[in-house]
């Protein structure tokens, strides 16, 4: 007999979601999303686009429960999204902006039953869910199947790491899209197996965010990425209570932790994962440096680099990390991949960047970099003499995720190259401040012309 | 190109500064050309920052509920207008 599972585990009279006009009980977004499935285009595939998180919930829901695999584009650029939709043509788009050539549902008005009995949907446990794409820096996405079983077994790990079951409920605000891995397996997935109930906003702005938790009950919880925290913890939008603050995609750093654990009155969690395998790992970065990997998860070093196993995962995944296994389940951070470069939740090859750097014509030498740990931007030295920075990044603009364009470009009379053509990077950050301190020393220019 | 006030300016100053456009400088921002996507390719990051550096400066809290966000990120001029209002 084929494998199923529930397509969530929460009791009927439980609070899922907090909507644009209240508390959404799990009966009634079951009703919901039942009523929706018999209403979605008769196709293979869906673009769930939509902004607001539970309208995203419902589409994903009623999409797994019609056998429809949700497709999770890298950004919401419309070239990508075409590049997606076209590759798998029997799609449709759901709750967002329509798409060339492709059918779309732009509402999910689908009227719930009242009275609510509603028989939880099985979904069977090999049943393509979702693909999420990662981007990589070349704009090519690379598509990860997500099977039920990978996403059931992924949450109740989850569930057992991230959430603790005395607590009680958790009120959940993200700042971070349903569409990527992080959002999706924590404001989406978790709703679905804890005692979550997710709000429908997306906040972007501080105020916003501040508003947006205001509104919740307690206990609250916050997901959300270090870019966007450390905004947030500048703004000064004043102090609220925040029971649980839960930041990936990008490293934290114990400062800003303590920070905000002493603004909120908060935990912070930090979350080690990938689209590739989920959630694997996680910290308390204000007082704890290594990692705690999750128990359904094992490490082992091969040839390629630290591999991920876990008993529902369809395939071994390779880290593109460097770590230190210490210990039971406990792991060490040294850093990515030399070639690996993570931006706004994006990764890239610094290896390609190159490539398609070097390709331009005019461009005699070029190399593009991470100036420091800190820094949010790549650089770039370029020797051009016949060429501006500003034509330069014109023509690196049409292939590349805009994230990873170098700013500042400097142009330079040549790249230090040793005999063998590499470049050390010490040598090319070294050039790079030189550059720097005279061109503000340049600018700065004439007398007359300073403030 | 058109030419930018006295506050916009100081905004157009602040956005150069802020977001490190060292390519750029100032005034060569068109008052009324698109900050984000085409223009000055701005992005989320940007707007972070930008929004950031405006609270720091002028005291002035952005929201998403402020009619049409987007608009007023649209141009410099549109944000130099919110920000006179919000401060005025």
């Amino acid at each position: 007999m084929q494998r199923s599972h529930p397509i969530t585990t929460r009791e009927p009279d439980e609070i899922i979601a907090h909507g644009s006009s209240g508390a959404i009980r799990v009966d009634q977004f079951l009703a919901h999303a039942v009523a929706l499935s018999k209403q979605l285009p008769d196709r293979q595939y869906v673009i769930n686009l939509a902004a607001d998180r539970y309208t995203f919930l419902l589409g994903f829901c009623a999409a797994v429960i019609a056998d429809q695999c949700t497709l999770m584009p890298p950004n919401r650029q419309q070239q990508t999204l075409q590049q997606v939709a076209n590759e798998y043509a029997d799609c449709y788009s759901f709750g967002g902006p329509g798409l060339n050539n492709v059918e779309s549902l732009d509402t999910c008005d689908v009227d719930a039953p009242d009275v609510i009995d509603v028989v939880v949907p099985e979904i069977p446990a090999d049943r393509l869910c979702a693909i999420v794409f990662t981007s990589g820096s070349t704009g090519t996405p690379t598509p990860n199947r997500k099977y039920w079983e990978t996403l059931r077994t992924g949450s109740l790990s989850n569930v057992d790491l991230l959430t603790e079951k005395t607590v009680g409920s958790m009120n959940v605000l993200a700042t971070v899209p349903p569409q990527h891995m992080w959002g999706f397996e924590t404001s989406i997935l978790l709703p679905l197996f804890s005692n979550v109930a997710v709000s429908h906003l997306m906040p972007f702005f501080p105020q916003d965010i501040s508003d947006a938790l205001e509104s919740l009950p307690e206990p609250r919880a916050l997901i959300s990425s270090p870019v966007h925290l450390d905004a947030f913890l500048s703004a000064n939008t004043g102090r609220i209570r925040i029971d649980r603050i839960f930041s990936a995609t990008a490293p934290m750093s114990p400062e800003l932790a303590k920070k905000l654990e002493g603004r909120f009155d908060a935990r912070v969690v930090e979350v080690f994962g990938s689209s590739e395998s989920g959630i694997i790992a996680k910290r308390n970065t204000a007082t704890e440096t290594l990692w705690q990997l999750a128990t359904a998860f094992e490490l082992d070093v091969g040839e390629d680099g630290v591999r991920i196993r876990a008993a529902h995962l369809p395939e071994r995944v390779v880290l593109q990390d460097i770590i230190e296994i210490v210990g039971d389940h406990q792991f060490r951070w040294l850093g990515r991949h030399q070639d690996m470069v993570n931006i706004a939740g994006k990764r890239g090859s610094l290896t390609d960047l190159n490539h398609r750097l070097n390709a331009i014509p005019g461009v005699i030498d070029g190399v593009i970099f991470m100036p420091d740990e800190n820094s949010k931007r790549l650089a770039a030295l370029v020797v051009a003499p016949d060429l501006e920075p500003s034509d330069i990044l014109e023509k690196l603009k049409p292939g590349i995720e805009p994230a990873f364009l170098p700013r500042p470009v400097y142009k330079v009379a040549i790249l230090p190259r040793q005999e063998t053509g590499k470049l050390a990077r010490k040598i090319v950050v070294q050039l790079f401040e030189e550059t720097k301190r005279n061109k503000a020393l340049e600018d700065a220019g004439p007398a007359d012309n300073s403030t | 190109m058109q030419e930018q006030s006295e506050h916009e300016q100081e905004v157009a100053e602040l956005i150069v500064e802020s977001l490190n456009l060292e390519d750029i400088s100032a005034t060569d921002i068109e008052p009324e050309e698109p900050l984000f996507g085409d223009g000055l390719g701005l992005d989320s990051i940007d707007a972070l920052e930008l929004a950031l550096a405006i609270t720091q400066k002028y005291s002035v809290q952005l929201t998403a509920d402020d009619a049409n966000i987007q608009g007023v990120f649209g141009s410099l001029r549109s944000l130099s207008a919110y920000i006179s209002e919000k401060t005025a």
